[in-house]
């Protein structure tokens, strides 16, 4: 074994010292982590031709995935784009590097009504990206009553034929909305006041996915969903029978925003990209792919009637909506609340 | 060593049922593998961007897969990371697998289990305290660290699957080349390596492949460099999984496949 | 016979490790004392921390990650996952055994195709080849139209989104995983062997049950072990084929990870996991020692 101790160090020294030998020299790049086309290729060509940074691109498939690489200290990333809840807590957290609005020329393109949430209330920190909400899609070929509440969405009729997130937080916001208790009163009574209205929701619901929703639904294997807005826009463009409701009770409205983490090393191409993206034509790019509710007024502009026209995008509506507040360590009684009802099922 | 098969006398008619029984269900497996390969190949070819329902016949996939730049850079490094890592695991698993079979060492056990503890961590723990470790050592995330946990996952795999082999193995077949005046390097090398080839092959297939698909270890390692494949994919799930994907998974299956087949068919006509 | 193969006492041939047999197992050692110890006391030191708010670890000493992997929803979840995996696994022995046996027998250069062809549609992503799964077991899917065209059932099935189709998604995953050991023990078997047993009037089941699968032992062991560890702890197919509607180890543990932020209870499960599997491997080759002598 005393052979081993000599070694270790010597190994280790090989191993790093390679790997430090590869990294990339500084200056002229930028390493976004995002969502997989969440920012279009041809976005990221473009602002590559105009600037000469070279965009590194690494992806997650959630937003708390992001945040779960950043706690454990991976990576060194120069702009991410988290969900409001979470850059709440990125700011509490004072992980992230404050927004200099005077790089953003581009800055007033937002329309105020995103701006100084209460997960930013100075807009210090962050920039809207995509705006949505959560909210019921139906197949109105199939189902022929209405359905306009979480309520109707959950009733015996439908047993077998949901597909809801996979989210524990979605589905605790949803029971609090039926019993009109306030999104983000994440007490321990509250949780455990939910368990009766979801455990018989559990009984009819078909799956949980929150990755790709709309593949059981263009499958018709099942008729209903609780879903983002963005898979409920998909559907409606591939087939006009999908509708999308807001629940009369309320729903979840959330923003995507842009933000700098604290130890990002390239901050003035962070703010080139940020701008670049607020630009009403690139920003209209993005929308083209991704059919979420665009906070940019002079984007929207641009937007063709048809894309306006999309219930799911544009709802037009006078329902309730509310942000997710950082509620936390409440997510542990959440994750328990709901990994014991999948176990009862 | 064992003669092939046809070389041999013909077999009797109950060993030839069971054969033909055994050859039969072989097929078998082969159809259940296939099947879902057949509809991903048929599904890469349809012109509905949701690759979920048939709508009908276009090359267009095809073509955006040779110009999306992302897809085929992930590809290259998920290539580049899964042929390294095999080529690690095979010498670690191979070598460690003699080594543990040919000498009585103290603590055997222990490091036998040690090396079964890659396969059952659940990925996602190893990958985030591999991450804490690259951090507390500070190595930068790239290329080096995520070769480093791809061969920890697959080197277990090859071992395992040399050591099966090498049970039972004749031991006089070493001996009788050492008692001949090889050394024990030349020994290993001319007796052991021909004889272990099938299980050091099936291992580095299954590293290989452990490689080339693995998620969320790659997800805690990589850095936006070395991105891999299936973390290009499962991001794109999120706006429906577009039959490029089809496109480029039909395309691999197809080429390696024909290579296969025609290797098989060259090797044939030598052999007349 | 022992039921998974043991590094010691195996070879009565091997001799007591020289220095050189030390030096040459070093780098594998090495190895492991940094990727594979190294993690796991990472990880048993944050199985007692705390989080915070945030859900960064917290570096305190406490219990209570301990006392909630005994809860009775987390080892039921275990207990489920265990079977699932044993069922996965006694499945791909009945279909990969003969294939993996059948492969060995070929000619030499059919073999090593074959082989290939086993592994190649494992080169194509993984979701892929769910989404292709889930084409052929949804009720419109290929499945349901063949049985109800050859008039097999009377309506579509109910299979996407239920266990079986977890059962089928697991098999499918880990089935190259046991014909290539199978492969491995198989292909260096005398024909010969088979041919007395048969010789000596011995039917071809009783050849097959008394020479075949004892000669090739060791293979099916080694694939026992690659398809049911790995199995235990699988999350994804559970999430895309089953619905997510059943969770299993894998699954809570992930969902530690990126939903609740709960590194230290995520660590706890997985130190006492790899404490099961540790515990449960060294008695089965105890038990395989004790056998033998």
């Amino acid at each position: 074994m005393k052979m081993l101790r000599s070694l270790l160090p010597l190994t280790l020294a090989a191993a790093f010292g390679v790997a430090t030998a590869a990294a990339a020299p500084k200056g002229g790049k930028l390493n976004l982590f995002g969502w997989s086309e969440y920012v279009p290729q041809a976005v990221i060509d473009g602002f590559t031709a105009e600037t000469g940074v070279k965009v590194n691109y690494e992806t997650y498939a959630s937003g708390e995935e992001m945040l779960a690489k950043l706690l454990a200290g991976g990576g060194s990333y120069d702009l991410i784009q988290p969900p409001d809840y979470i850059a709440e807590a990125l700011i509490k957290g004072g992980l992230l590097t404050p927004v200099d609005q005077a790089k953003l020329p581009h800055f007033g393109n937002l329309m105020p009504e995103y701006l100084n949430m209460p997960h930013d209330p100075e807009q210090k920190f962050t920039v809207p990206f995509m705006v949505g909400t959560v909210g019921i899609v139906v197949n109105t070929e199939k189902v022929t009553t209405p359905v306009t509440s979480y309520a109707e969405l959950f009733s015996a009729a439908n047993k077998n034929r949901i597909v809801v997130l996979d989210d524990g937080r979605e589905l605790v916001t949803a029971a609090l909305y039926t019993q009109g208790k306030d999104l983000n009163a994440m007490t321990a009574e509250n949780i455990a006041g939910t368990r009766p209205v979801l455990a018989a929701w559990f009984k009819l619901i078909k799956l949980f996915d929150s990755d790709s929703p709309k593949t059981a639904l263009l499958n018709g294997d099942v008729d209903l969903g609780l879903v983002w807005c963005g898979e409920a826009a998909i559907l409606h463009n591939e087939d006009k029978k999908f509708r999308y409701v807001l629940p009369k009770e309320g729903a979840h409205l959330f923003i995507d925003l842009l933000a700098i983490p604290k130890d990002a090393r390239n901050v003035d191409n962070a703010h080139l990209f940020i701008d670049y993206l607020l630009r009403p034509e690139v920003s209209k790019l993005v929308s083209d792919e991704f059919p979420y509710t665009n906070p940019n007024a002079a984007a929207r502009k641009l937007l063709t009637p048809e894309q306006l026209a999309n219930p799911a995008s544009y709802p037009v509506t006078d329902r309730k909506l509310d942000t997710f507040r950082h509620i936390g360590d409440s997510g542990a009684a959440i994750d328990e609340l709901i990994t014991d009802l999948k176990n009862a099922n | 060593m064992s003669e092939p098969a046809a070389k041999r006398f013909p077999l009797p008619t109950g060993l030839r049922l069971l054969e033909w029984g055994l050859g039969a269900w072989t097929a078998l497996v082969f159809l259940f593998l296939y099947v879902p390969i057949a509809v991903l190949v048929g599904y890469s070819f349809n012109t509905s961007k949701l690759n979920v329902v048939w709508q009908g016949f276009t090359f267009r996939w095809y073509r955006e897969l040779l110009g999306n730049e992302p897809i085929l850079r992930t590809l290259g490094n998920s290539l580049v990371i899964a042929a390294v890592a095999t080529v690690l695991a095979v010498v670690i698993g191979t070598t460690g697998a003699w080594l543990l079979h040919r000498f009585r060492y103290r603590c055997a056990r222990a490091i036998q289990t040690l090396i079964c503890v890659p396969m059952i961590m659940p990925e996602i723990v190893m990958g985030v305290s591999l991450l804490i470790l690259f951090r507390v050592a500070s190595l930068e995330l790239g290329f080096a660290s995520v070769i480093l946990a791809h061969t920890t996952f697959c080197f277990p795999f090859v071992l395992v699957a040399v050591q099966a082999r090498l049970q039972g193995l004749d031991p006089a077949l070493e001996e009788a080349a050492l008692d001949l005046g090889a050394t024990p390097l030349r020994a290993f090398w001319l007796v052991i390596v021909p004889c272990l080839r099938p299980a050091v092959i099936s291992g580095a297939l299954m590293a290989f492949t452990l490689s080339m698909d693995e998620l969320i270890i790659s997800f805690f390692t990589v850095s936006p460099a070395s991105r891999t494949l299936p973390l290009q994919v499962f991001g794109m799930a999120k706006v429906g999984l577009n039959p490029m994907l089809n496109a480029l998974s039909a395309i691999f299956v197809v080429t390696t496949v024909a290579f296969v087949l025609f290797t098989e068919h060259l090797k044939r006509l030598a052999a007349r | 016979m022992q039921a998974l193969p043991a590094a010691d006492a195996e070879n009565p041939h091997a001799r007591r490790a020289t220095p050189m047999g030390w030096w040459l197992l070093a780098p594998m050692l090495i190895w492991l004392a940094l990727f594979v110890v190294a993690p796991l006391l990472i990880l048993v030191v944050y199985s007692f921390c705390s989080r915070d708010d945030l859900g960064r670890v917290v570096f305190d000493f406490t219990w209570t990650n301990y006392a909630r992997v005994f809860d009775e929803t987390y080892l039921k979840i275990l207990a489920r996952s265990v079977g699932y995996a044993a069922l996965t696994t006694v499945i791909c022995v009945a279909a990969g055994f003969p294939a993996g046996w059948y492969i060995a027998r070929r000619p030499p250069a059919v073999r090593d195709r074959l082989l290939l062809l086993v592994m190649i549609p494992f080169w194509t992503s993984f979701l892929i080849r769910t989404y292709a799964w889930i084409a052929i077991l949804k009720s419109e899917g290929l499945l349901n139209a063949t049985l109800l065209a050859a008039r097999v059932v009377p309506q579509p099935l109910e299979l996407l989104y239920t266990p079986v189709a977890v059962v089928i998604g697991l098999v499918y995953a880990y089935l190259p995983f046991m014909i290539l050991p199978v492969y491995g023990s198989a292909e260096k078997l005398d024909n010969a062997l088979v041919e007395a047993a048969h010789d000596l009037g011995a039917g071809p089941l009783r050849a097959f049950s008394e020479v075949i699968i004892p000669l090739t032992w060791p293979g099916i062991a080694a694939g026992v072990l690659l398809v049911f560890v790995p199995a235990i702890g699988m999350f994804a197919i559970t999430d895309l084929m089953g619905g997510a509607k059943v969770a299993m180890i894998g699954n809570v543990i992930q969902n530690q990870v990126f939903k609740a932020r709960n590194l230290p209870f995520a660590a706890a499960l997985g130190v006492v996991f790899t404490l099961l599997f540790v515990a449960s491997y060294l008695a089965l080759q105890w038990r395989g020692r004790r056998a033998r002598a």
